[in-house]
């Protein structure tokens, strides 16, 4: 199981990443670049957004970098489009959001400088940042990449990418063992699981798909889901949540990574995939669609259930 | 504090019969909000309308549900008597208690606390609705006919008759269409030119009509009564305004070999040409794929012998926007090649009947062709390959139509009655000849229809043999038919000089392409839909948008006439008003909340979601949003459901209505 995964050229990384993001903070190239810095623990990291060239030194890239930093460019920071054409660091997952993004119209390509890794994986989130990677800590997402070299960046540092190894997805395990299940005793598994959200919407902040002006579930006029972490509310607002991310997530997994209650959030969204996969050959992230899947009509559609 | 009236119809018995309606009325009148509740016989009628308007003003009633039938029925009657009492007509509710309550239940008691709970689900609803205004849109008193067939040509005078700039596009050099191909018609067997070309020639001498030929329609915009089309007219190479048409480049063209697609591919024609001697206009065009001069550059005999010098090889397709306020689409058909399979179609060939493959094998359209007097044979009946006169000929009808195997269900509807013509201009034309015919069923509804078919039997002498044709072959010069006579229950072996098969009618090609830029739906063989398939004929779904003729499914001419002339009228009636009316049952983006993700935009079938600019007193663009459109929106509320933070509500069905009549359950 104790497989190490080699990223020795995540160093190599880190420094490209430094000298691109002075150069085209230098030139004038962008007016920010969004990327990782050191955090305070041994090995952390932290997403930091740099505006000079000299601070450009700060930057870093390790196995602990596993935000998706496209977050930054939506809602959250909604200032920072604005400015001018950004920089951004972004690995293969974080690249499928903002190609997601881009074709729901929140952003344009010219608007982007993408400074690409050549990812062999991050920590799952409940390793110790400092280490060192292996099999068994690796996020469940990287074990079923798709995407470890990011396509169409405009620069990516020039590395031989070790092989993976493959890995069996625990995602689609867990889907086949819930799906093996009776509906009675599915529903008492995600009843089990959604009694425990506490309704911190963490798991809203940190999407970059998120990316309303006012979420449908802070509405109050009609009141559309029930705001106390009861029941009926947290069932409603995890339905929403994974109903509003069908055909978009392209799992990133940030929202189970930040959920502080431990819900298999990302389980629901792989599912969602899995169904648009199988009923439209559709997979978000791949290209900026003018319409998705559940946007468009098309003769060939599945229509079983008009019964 | 809200003030309603409820007024409960007993609909004569149709819901009195299952609901107690008295109690109904009782439940209501103790509903919160509710100032009135009464049930009377016939709410619809005059007393029952007198007694609505009566109540509020007497009871100063804020707001009205009507439980009765389904507000497709008459949700405008008693919207209208509402405004003449002077409310406005959105403050009136329909609650359906006949189709969804008393016409699907039985039993009574639990019918009756249903129609209790639709009426206080309508109340809840009713107690938030708005003053709807209202929306008037300009009108463009100009129209658009696509097509200039005999339901296009119809169209455009009928509309230009009544005063009205049209502009008419055909796609071919001349106008005519289909008709003008025909030899003779049923059931008079007149002339289809005598009839046909004088009205082609109306067309070109009306000052109201602007004629585009070789043209084709590049972008549709806009929306009814406001509709910017843009006109792509392909180069002819000869200029229109300096040709007299004299024909003088027809003779001296060295190219004169092409078979001409008017004469079926039968005749031949020059690379500089009309269609027909007939045609309308009567300029000539330059097939550019077959003339010498644009595949070397070495010819130019036309341009040297042109006295006005019109011809003008450099000419440029040209685009052209034209205003208009409706659209009369009217492509027609053409009819299923079975020599293949079309590629990419889910329709299947004939290859069992050797056409394109024997040459004496032809379809009923080259059959006119041969019969037309201003045919490439002069009008004598031949056979394609030596131009010998067929003694025996044998018509198959239903080839493609009501062959579900092969991809088509629906009957062709003219095949039987222009078979039975065929028949007959075959024994006028040669007389020692015999006549087969195979059919399945003889379909002759129409006005002296049947007495047409049953003379081609009685007095032409044509052999009609009920049953399918299950191979064809050539065996020295004839074709040998096998078929199975099902009246007789025996197999029938023909020895013929000619085939024609009756082929399906199909759509134009690109049909399914034309209303993609149009916005207006089709069903699945292209045939584009009608908003109601009894009540509203002639109109699209789409507003202003109006069909005429086989383009809508197959037709005879009287039948394509009719719809033209319908279709005119109801373009008329559009332009009699200054301005049009909508019913305000449109959507509005809350802008503030808009995160301008388009989702609403992308869904919307109509085109009535743009992209609004918000900038600040400065000029800086802030935001792009979703705007509505209310002259295009037509109401259907998709982007309402698709919006992932509710920005968008639907006028008389907001989320606030929505959840109000989910919690009065």
């Amino acid at each position: 199981m104790i497989n190490t995964i080699d990223i020795s050229h995540y160093g190599t990384v880190a420094e490209s990443i430094r000298i691109e993001a002075a150069r085209i903070l230098g030139e004038g190239l962008v007016t920010a670049v969004v990327a990782y810095t050191a955090g305070r623990r041994a090995g952390s990291v932290q997403p930091a957004i740099i505006t000079s060239a000299a601070e450009a030194e700060r930057l870093t890239f390790t196995a602990a970098s596993v935000n998706n930093l496209a977050v930054y460019l939506t809602k959250a920071k909604k200032d920072i489009p604005r400015s001018g054409r950004i920089g951004i660091v972004v690995k293969g997952c974080d690249l499928k959001a903002l190609v997601g993004l881009m074709g729901e119209s929140q952003l344009q390509r010219e608007q982007l400088y993408l400074i690409g890794i050549p990812c062999a994986g991050v920590l799952a989130s409940t390793v110790r940042p400092a280490e060192p990677l292996t099999a068994g800590n690796l996020a469940p997402k990287c074990r079923e990449c798709d995407a470890q070299l990011p396509e169409g960046c405009d620069y990516v540092p020039e590395i031989d990418l070790p092989l993976p190894t493959p890995l069996e997805s625990t995602y689609a395990a867990e889907i086949a063992r819930l799906e093996g299940l009776t509906p009675a005793e599915r529903w008492a598994y995600w009843k089990e699981q959604f009694a425990k959200c506490i309704k911190c919407y963490a798991c809203r902040q940190v999407c970059p798909f998120c990316f309303c002006e006012q979420c449908l579930c802070d509405r109050n006029k009609p009141q559309m889901v029930d705001t106390t972490p009861r029941p009926a509310g947290n069932t409603a607002w995890h339905i929403v949540r994974a109903m509003h991310l069908a055909g978009r997530c392209a799992g990133c997994a940030e929202c189970e990574r930040v959920c502080p209650m431990d819900i298999p959030l990302n389980l629901l969204n792989r599912k969602m995939a899995k169904e648009l996969k199988e009923l439209f050959d559709y997979e978000a992230g791949f290209a900026v669609n003018e319409k998705g899947p559940l946007t468009m009509f098309m003769e060939k559609d599945d229509q079983s259930f008009i019964k | 504090m809200s003030r309603i009236g409820v007024f409960i119809c007993h609909c004569g018995e149709n819901i009195s019969r299952t609901v107690d309606v008295e109690r109904v009325a009782a439940h209501a009148a103790a509903l919160p909000g509710v100032a009135y509740a009464t049930e009377y016989k016939y709410m619809c009628s005059d007393p029952g309308q007198t007694l609505l308007k009566k109540a509020i003003r007497e009871q100063r009633l804020t707001h009205v549900v009507v439980a009765a039938c389904s507000p497709r029925m008459h949700e405008r009657t008693f919207r209208k008597a509402v405004e003449a009492a002077g409310l406005n007509p959105y403050l009136c509710e329909m609650a359906n208690i006949r189709e969804h309550c008393s016409w699907v239940h039985e039993d009574r008691e639990q019918a009756t606390v249903k129609a209790c709970d639709i009426v206080g689900m309508m109340v809840e609803r009713t107690k938030k609705n708005r003053v709807l205004p209202t929306i008037t849109v300009p009108v463009t008193k100009r129209s658009l006919v696509i097509g200039g067939g005999i339901a296009g040509i119809q169209a455009a005078l009928d509309i230009a008759d009544s005063g009205h700039e049209v502009v008419l596009v055909e796609r071919e050099p001349s106008i005519g269409g289909h008709m003008a191909q025909l030899s003779e018609t049923f059931p008079t067997l007149d002339c289809s030119q005598c009839i046909m070309t004088p009205k082609m020639v109306d067309v070109a001498n009306h000052p109201k009509i602007t004629l585009y030929t070789y043209s084709e329609i590049e972008l549709v915009e806009g929306y009814i009564g406001n509709f910017q089309v843009t006109v792509r007219k392909r180069a002819r190479s000869v200029d229109e305004r300096t040709c007299t048409g004299c024909g003088v480049c027809m003779t001296k063209c060295p190219q004169k070999k092409i078979p001409n697609k008017f004469d079926q591919y039968i005749g031949m024609r020059t690379a500089i040409y009309v269609p027909f001697p007939q045609a309308v206009p009567n300029t000539p065009v330059i097939d550019r794929e077959n003339c010498t001069r644009f595949k070397t550059g070495k010819c130019g005999v036309c341009q040297k012998v042109c006295g006005p010098g019109a011809v003008d090889f450099e000419q440029q397709d040209t685009l052209i926007v034209e205003a208009v306020g409706a659209i009369v689409v009217a492509t027609g058909f053409d009819l299923y090649s079975i020599s293949e399979k079309p590629k990419g179609s889910p329709i299947k060939g004939y290859g069992e009947f050797g056409h394109g493959k024997i040459p004496d094998v032809i379809d009923g359209m080259t059959f006119e062709r041969l019969a037309s007097a201003s045919g490439p044979t002069g009008g004598k009946i031949v056979r394609p390959s030596d131009g010998r006169e067929p003694k025996q000929i044998v018509f198959i009808q239903c080839i493609g139509s009501r062959a579900r195997e092969k991809g088509i269900s629906y009957c062709s509807k003219v095949c039987c009655m222009y078979t039975a013509k065929h028949t007959m201009l075959y024994h006028h034309k040669v007389h020692d000849g015999q006549a087969y015919v195979f059919f399945m069923d003889a379909r002759t509804p129409g006005k002296s229809y049947d007495e047409f078919w049953r003379r081609s039997i009685e007095e032409e002498e044509a052999v009609y043999i009920r049953g399918m044709v299950s191979r064809l072959y050539q065996k020295g010069d004839k074709i040998v038919v096998m078929g199975s006579d099902i009246a007789v229950g025996v197999q029938v072996e023909i020895e013929a000089d000619m085939v024609v098969l009756a082929t399906a009618v199909q759509p134009q090609q690109g049909a399914d392409l034309l209303a993609q830029k149009l916005g207006i739906s089709y069903d699945k063989y292209n045939f584009y839909s009608e908003a109601h398939a009894k009540l509203r004929p002639v109109e699209c779904a789409t507003a202003g948008i109006f069909l005429a003729g086989a383009c809508q499914g197959p037709k005879d001419i009287p039948e394509t006439v009719s719809q033209a002339s319908a279709a005119a009228a109801k373009v008329m009636t559009l332009f009699s008003k200054e301005r049009l009316e909508r019913e305000p049952i449109v959507a509005r983006v809350r802008e503030v909340g808009c995160v301008g993700c388009f989702a609403c935009k992308k869904v919307c079938a109509y085109g009535a979601v743009e992209e609004k600019e918000i900038r600040d007193r400065q000029g800086n663009l802030l935001r792009v949003v979703a705007s509505v459109n209310p002259g295009v929106c037509a109401g259907c509320g998709t982007c309402q459901a698709t919006c992932p933070s509710k920005c968008v509500e639907l006028d008389g069905y907001t989320d606030e209505q929505i959840v109000a009549m989910i919690e009065a359950l």
